[in-house]
């Protein structure tokens, strides 16, 4: 397989701050792409520096083995939604649309028929004629989505496409968005910094902690196997377990990781704690239990019995379930 | 719903100030037809609108100065135009040294004093040994009209959000293509705005043109020799609503100008 965009060592520097520092990632054609982190990791900096918005201070971004270092924005054949849409508020939505064919000197005629089709491809038919300002949250969003598709980009740059949007219509969106790509068979690269989004659209993920990747994968093995403690803190709503804590629950002296839906509360064990808190999520209720000084977290099914606040406790896993991480942090 | 009302006297004051702020401007409307013509009495013993027909056919003093004031407003306001938005560009792109302090300087010359303003040239075409003219007046005219222009542009590019010209940059427009296209419609509303006002400010300046003239007088420098001699005192009023109706419209059309594009150019978010 092709890949559809190459890092080679990157860097992007803004003054002492190391925005993007030595990243080396390869993203495959067709892929949906997510770029996970928290704000200020270099996510974002990385999709700027694919759309030509940032150049590198050192290394080197091939686009399908093309080397873009010098290429300008307007030059490379990927395009973006942006994270505030970014549209044209003095133009309707036909012509927001149409905004790239026009600029290539495409006639009026068939770039209007290409904004419709485009817009029947978000579902807008017959909004052509509105103005931005006259749109939803989720109408906008759509516009700039086929905005950046009418160009036929070879490469779809989306910024936190879905974090203006409420929750019902993001759901909604993610899976329309993956359906559109799996159409489309093109290359998404979308940046989030909402875990469950990116788990849940993303075909391959980086996990970006300050400038660097701090883990590289599929969904399924940044969950159940986070590299580091940054992963597991920040991807799943996972235990985090000190050496010390491990080894008493039966494993080596290291850093471990414990998914709650993997812990269950058992009347006698080998470390016991108080319940300090219980939080009803739906689906089951999150169990706060506090083992020296590290709070552990257990997800008890809907229809099992509740421990009481401030009752001792202790836990049960199948040992299987514990993951050993490589990295301290 | 405590303070949805205000009390009683607050509103008989404010509407007071309004009154002596507006009623001269009537009584200036008024004195345009008073049958009198040596010293404004009120109430006026007469009304005529005969002042009309002297001021436009029995007047030839009046045109000189009418004409200078709008070519030196429409100078001005082109000059303000193209300096005032490059102005405008350049400090809402650029993050450099010094950056604040030239801002200041940008607007000090609507802060100072007319007369600090006025001086300052004068003294500086002495010493440059530059005769007055037309041009001089104008220069005199575009230190202020430059700062009218940079606030409503500068105001809107702070609003355009650097997005819609990344956007236009992504779909492929190369510069030229981004200016002609998203930044000159965006921006159009907010330079006719800044223009008209520019105009209106430059053809009513009296201050900074007194002291950049030389023997030519602007129409407000006439209206105030008309007033002390007592020869046919109403046709300056009727030059006075000419004026009124010049200035004034054209503000009112920029406020209403600017406060619609608000609503365009604030949204996106």
């Amino acid at each position: 397989m092709t890949s559809a965009v190459e890092f080679r060592s990157v860097s992007r520097h803004f003054g002492p701050v190391r925005a993007v520092d030595g990243v080396d990632l390869t993203i495959a054609e067709g892929s949906f792409f997510a770029m996970l982190g928290p704000s200020g990791s270099g996510k974002t900096t990385c999709l700027r520096l694919i759309s030509g918005f940032e150049q590198p201070s050192a290394g080197a971004i091939r686009i399908f083995g093309e080397d873009v270092s010098r290429v300008p924005p307007h030059l490379r054949n990927v395009n973006t939604v942006f994270q505030d849409y970014a549209l044209f508020p003095h133009l309707n939505v036909r012509d927001n649309v149409a905004y790239g064919l026009m600029v290539k000197g495409v006639g009026r005629g068939p770039r209007h028929a290409q904004a419709e089709e485009m817009l029947a491809l978000v579902k807008l038919d017959g909004y052509g004629d509105r103005k931005p300002a006259q749109l939803s949250g989720g109408q906008r969003q759509r516009v700039a989505l086929a905005r950046a598709l009418v160009n036929r980009p070879r490469v779809l740059l989306l910024d936190e496409p879905l974090g203006a949007l409420d929750l019902k219509l993001r759901e909604a969106m993610q899976d329309e968005l993956k359906a559109l790509q799996h159409r489309l068979g093109l290359t998404f690269v979308f940046v989030t910094h909402d875990q469950h989004e990116a788990l849940s659209m993303a075909d391959h993920l980086a996990v970006f902690n300050e400038g660097k990747i701090a883990q590289i994968g599929t969904p399924q093995d940044i969950y159940d196997r986070p590299a580091t403690r940054f992963v597991a803190d920040f991807v799943g709503s996972s235990n985090v377990l000190p050496p010390a804590l491990t080894r008493a629950l039966g494993g080596p002296e290291a850093w471990a990781s414990l998914r709650p839906e993997a812990v269950r509360l058992a009347a006698a064990g080998p470390v016991t704690g108080p319940v300090t808190a219980l939080r009803y999520l739906g689906v089951g209720t999150r169990v706060a239990v506090r083992l020296g000084e590290t709070e552990v977290a257990a997800l008890i099914p809907a229809g099992q019995p509740l421990p009481a606040e401030g009752e001792i406790v202790a836990l049960a896993f199948d040992p299987s379930a514990l993951h050993v991480m490589e990295g301290a942090r | 719903m405590r303070s949805d009302r205000s009390p009683l006297a607050l509103k008989l004051a404010a509407f007071g100030g309004l009154l002596f702020l507006h009623l001269p401007i009537l009584l200036i409307f008024l004195y345009a037809f008073t049958t009198e013509e040596r010293s404004y009495q009120f109430p006026p013993p007469g009304l005529t609108t005969k002042w009309f027909a002297v001021a436009w056919f029995d007047r030839p003093d009046i045109w000189p100065p009418l004409y200078l004031s709008l070519k030196v407003a429409a100078i001005s306001t082109v000059m303000a135009l193209i300096l005032g938005t490059f102005c405008a560009a350049a400090m809402s792109r650029a993050r450099f040294f010094g950056r604040d302090q030239i801002t200041l300087l940008v607007l000090l010359p609507i802060a100072l004093p007319g007369v600090i303003t006025g001086m300052s040239l004068r003294s500086a075409f002495g010493v440059m040994d530059i005769p007055f003219s037309t041009w001089t007046i104008v220069l005199g005219h575009a230190t202020f009209c430059i700062v009218i222009v940079y606030n409503n542009a500068v105001a809107r590019f702070r609003r355009l959000s650097g997005g819609i010209l990344e956007a236009s940059a992504d779909l492929g427009a190369n510069s030229f293509q981004t200016f002609r296209h998203v930044l000159l419609p965006n921006l159009g509303s907010a330079l006719l705005a800044g223009g008209m006002l520019a105009f209106a400010l430059s053809f009513d300046e009296v201050i900074v043109t007194t002291f950049t003239a030389g023997q030519q007088s602007t129409l407000p420098i006439w209206m105030l020799n008309e007033l002390v001699r007592p020869r046919q005192r109403p046709v300056t009023n009727v030059v006075a609503i000419v004026v009124f109706a010049a200035t004034f419209l054209p503000i009112l059309a920029a406020y209403y100008l600017t406060r619609g594009g608000s609503e365009t150019a604030g949204m996106g978010k």
